[in-house]
C-alpha cells in the first residue's frame, strides 16, 4: 500500500517537475528574446519582467517535490549516520512529522495569501497579469510535498513499529 | 523569555534540527516562523511565512541564480569541458605531472562558464581521470587534483555562492564576480605549483604524457574558443554593462545550448537532463534563501545580530583576530555543512559584525568562498570527494582525501595571502563602477 503511495507521489512530483521545467525554460527563452529585441531593435518584450517573475514562481514551487524525492535539498547527514538504525528511524519519524506540519501550514497560508490577492484584484506592474492564479498555483505546487512527507511519516512509523 | 534569549534558543534548536538531518532550508523556515510567532504573535508569523515564500520565489533579482546554474548545466551537456581538456592536454600534457596541470587549467577554464564546484569536478573527473590512469598517474595525485581543482568553480566567475552572497548582503554581483578573478587565477597557479612540486619530489606520481607537435597544439587551441566566447558574452557583457546579471545568465545558458546544438552534443535527452538538474539545483538554492529570509526576520526581531555586532565591535582585541575567528568558524562549519547553506545560515549573524568592524564586504565574500571551498574537499561531507569517488569507485575514499591534502595546503596559503593582502580581491572591483 505504502509502495503504491510512494509510486504515486513520484509520478505526481515528476509531472509537477515538468511544469517547472517548462517555466524555467520559458525564462531563458524570454530573457534571450528580450535582450536581442531590446538591444538590436530597441523594442523590449512587453511585460517580460512580469512573466519572468511569475514563471520563476511556478518553476520553483512545482520543482520542490521532485527535488525532495531526489534528495537534493541540502541536509547534514553526518551525525544521524553515527546513530543506531533504531534511533535513525525514530528521528526520521519526528522530522517527517514536523515537515508534514510545516508544509500543511505553508500550503494553507499560500492559499490564504492567494485569496487575499484575488479579493484585492492584484495585478503585475507592467503587463497587468492577475497574480492570484499564480499564487494559487504555487500553493498547489507544494501539495505533493505534503503527500511525500505523509508517506515518509507513515513509512517511518511502520519501520519503528517493526523494530 | 526575552527576545535575545529566544534568539539564542532558536539558533540552538535550528542546529539540533540540522543534526537530525532535517533539510537546512526547511529547518530555517520552521525555526524562523515559530520563533517569529513567539515574539510577534502567530498571526503575523503566518502572514510573514506566505509573503516570504511568495516574494522570494518570484523575486527578479534572484532569477540570476537559476539562469547561471542552467548556463553551467548546458555548458556541461555541450561537451565544452571535453574540448577544453583536449586543449590543455595538448599544450602541457608532456610535462612531468602534465595531465594534472592540464586538469587544473581546464578546470579554471570551465569554472569561467560554470559556477558549481561539484559540476566542475564531475565534468573534469569524467574526462581527465581515465586519461591520467591511462598514463599510469598515481591515484592519490589524480583524484586529489580533480576534486581540488573543481573548487575553482565557485571562485572564478560566474559563482553561484558569490551570487547568493551578493543578494543576501545587497552587494553588486558584477563587482563580486570581478573580485573573484585574481584570487581564482592565484589559486589556479597555486594548484599548478603544488602539482609541479609533488612531481619534482616524486616523478613517478605523474609521468610525462606524449609530446605534441606545434601543429597539433595550435589545432587543439580551438577547444578554448567556445568557452572564451561564452565567457566574454555572458560575463564580459555583464562587466561592460550590456546585461543585467539575470540577462547575462540567460544569454550564457542560451549560448551554451546553441554551442551544444551546433556541435551535435545536445540531444533531447541531454537537454532535458541538464534542464531538470538545473531546475532542481536552482529550486534547492532558492528554498534555502527563502528559509534564510524567514529565519533572518526572526533574528532581526530577536536583535541578536545587532547586540552581537556591538559586543564584538567593542572587544579589546584587534579586528583581524575577530575576522580570523569568524573565518575559522566557517572553516570548521564547512566540515559538516554544504558551503552554500553554511553561508546563507551564517550571513544574518556574521555580516553585521563584519560591517561594524569596517571590513570590505566584497573582500569578505571572496574570503568566505575560499574557506567554503575547503569544506567541499574535507571530510566528512566533502562533496567533491564523493563526486570523484562516484567516478572512480575502485579508489578508496582515504586515498582521495590523502590526495587532497597538498591542495588543501595550497588553498590555505592562498586564503592567508588574501587575508593579509585584501587588495588582491578588492583591486579589480575598485576599477568598475556598477
Amino acid at each position: 500500500m505504502l509502495d503504491k503511495f510512494e509510486k504515486f507521489n513520484r509520478r505526481l512530483s515528476e509531472g509537477a517537475g515538468w511544469i517547472g521545467f517548462g517555466a524555467i525554460f520559458l525564462m531563458v527563452v524570454l530573457t534571450c528574446v528580450d535582450v536581442v529585441t531590446s538591444k538590436l531593435f530597441l523594442t523590449p518584450v512587453f511585460g517580460a519582467l512580469d512573466v519572468m517573475m511569475l514563471a520563476q514562481l511556478i518553476a520553483v514551487s512545482f520543482a520542490v517535490a521532485i527535488t525532495l524525492i531526489l534528495d537534493k535539498h541540502v541536509s547534514v547527514e553526518f551525525f544521524v549516520m553515527l546513530l543506531s538504525k533504531r534511533f535513525q528511524t525514530a528521528i526520521e519519524c519526528f522530522v517527517n512529522f514536523l515537515m508534514l506540519g510545516l508544509f500543511i501550514v505553508i500550503v494553507w497560508r499560500l492559499f490564504a495569501y492567494a485569496y487575499g490577492m484575488q479579493l484585492g484584484g492584484e495585478e503585475s506592474m507592467t503587463a497587468r497579469i492577475p497574480m492570484a492564479p499564480f499564487a494559487y498555483a504555487a500553493a498547489v505546487g507544494c501539495i505533493p510535498v505534503c503527500l511525500i512527507y505523509l508517506q515518509k511519516l507513515l513509512t517511518s512509523i511502520v519501520e519503528t513499529i517493526k523494530k | 523569555m526575552s527576545p535575545e534569549t529566544t534568539g539564542v534558543v532558536g539558533i540552538a534548536v535550528m542546529l539540533v534540527l540540522f543534526f537530525l538531518k532535517m533539510p537546512v532550508a526547511f529547518a530555517m523556515t520552521l525555526v524562523g516562523v515559530v520563533g517569529f510567532a513567539y515574539l510577534a504573535g502567530a498571526e503575523s508569523a503566518l502572514a510573514l511565512l506566505a509573503q516570504d515564500i511568495y516574494e522570494t520565489f518570484r523575486s527578479y533579482p534572484l532569477s540570476v541564480i537559476p539562469m547561471f546554474i542552467l548556463m553551467g548545466e548546458f555548458a556541461f551537456a555541450s561537451g565544452i569541458s571535453q574540448r577544453l581538456f583536449r586543449t590543455t592536454h595538448a599544450w602541457v600534457g608532456h610535462w612531468r605531472g602534465g595531465l594534472t596541470t592540464a586538469t587544473v587549467l581546464a578546470c579554471s577554464g570551465f569554472a569561467a562558464i560554470c559556477g558549481s564546484t561539484a559540476a566542475t569536478a564531475a565534468t573534469m573527473g569524467r574526462i581527465a581521470l581515465p586519461e591520467m590512469r591511462k598514463y599510469k598517474y598515481d591515484n592519490t595525485l589524480a583524484t586529489g587534483c580533480v576534486a581540488s581543482a573543481g573548487t575553482l568553480g565557485i571562485l572564478i566567475p560566474p559563482s553561484t555562492v558569490l551570487i547568493v552572497y551578493g543578494i543576501l548582503v545587497e552587494e553588486s554581483i558584477g563587482k563580486l564576480f570581478v573580485a573573484g578573478i585574481l584570487p581564482g587565477i592565484l589559486l589556479s597557479l597555486a594548484f599548478v605549483a603544488t602539482v609541479a612540486l609533488l612531481c619534482f619530489r616524486k616523478p613517478e606520481l605523474g609521468p610525462p604524457g606524449p609530446v605534441t607537435t606545434w601543429k597539433e597544439k595550435i589545432r587543439a587551441a580551438g577547444g578554448i574558443v567556445e568557452a572564451a566566447i561564452l565567457f566574454f558574452l555572458a560575463i564580459g557583457g555583464l562587466f561592460l554593462g550590456w546585461f543585467s546579471p539575470t540577462q547575462a545568465g540567460a544569454i550564457g545558458a542560451g549560448g551554451a545550448l546553441i554551442i551544444g546544438l551546433a556541435r551535435r552534443k545536445m540531444t533531447w535527452k541531454t537537454f532535458f537532463e541538464a534542464g531538470k538538474v538545473g531546475l532542481q539545483t536552482g529550486c534547492m538554492v532558492l528554498f534555502i534563501i527563502t528559509g534564510a529570509t524567514v529565519f533572518g526576520h526572526f533574528m532581526a526581531m530577536s536583535t541578536i545580530p545587532f547586540i552581537l555586532a556591538d559586543w564584538v565591535g567593542n572587544l579589546p582585541v584587534h579586528h583581524m583576530v575577530v575576522i580570523g575567528i569568524i573565518i575559522f568558524i566557517y572553516f570548521i562549519g564547512g566540515f559538516f555543512m554544504d558551503s552554500m547553506a553554511l553561508i546563507v545560515v551564517t550571513i544574518p549573524i556574521f555580516f553585521p559584525i563584519v560591517e561594524r568592524l569596517g571590513f570590505d564586504p566584497i573582500w569578505f565574500g571572496v574570503m568566505m568562498v575560499l574557506v567554503a571551498e575547503m569544506g567541499v574537499i574535507t571530510p566528512p561531507v566533502g562533496v567533491n570527494v564523493f563526486v570523484i569517488k562516484g567516478i572512480a569507485p575502485d579508489v578508496p575514499l582515504f586515498v582521495i582525501f590523502r590526495g587532497i591534502l597538498p591542495f588543501l595546503a595550497a588553498l590555505i596559503i592562498v586564503a592567508l595571502i588574501i587575508l593579509f593582502v585584501p587588495q588582491i580581491a578588492t583591486f579589480l572591483p575598485s576599477l568598475v563602477q556598477y
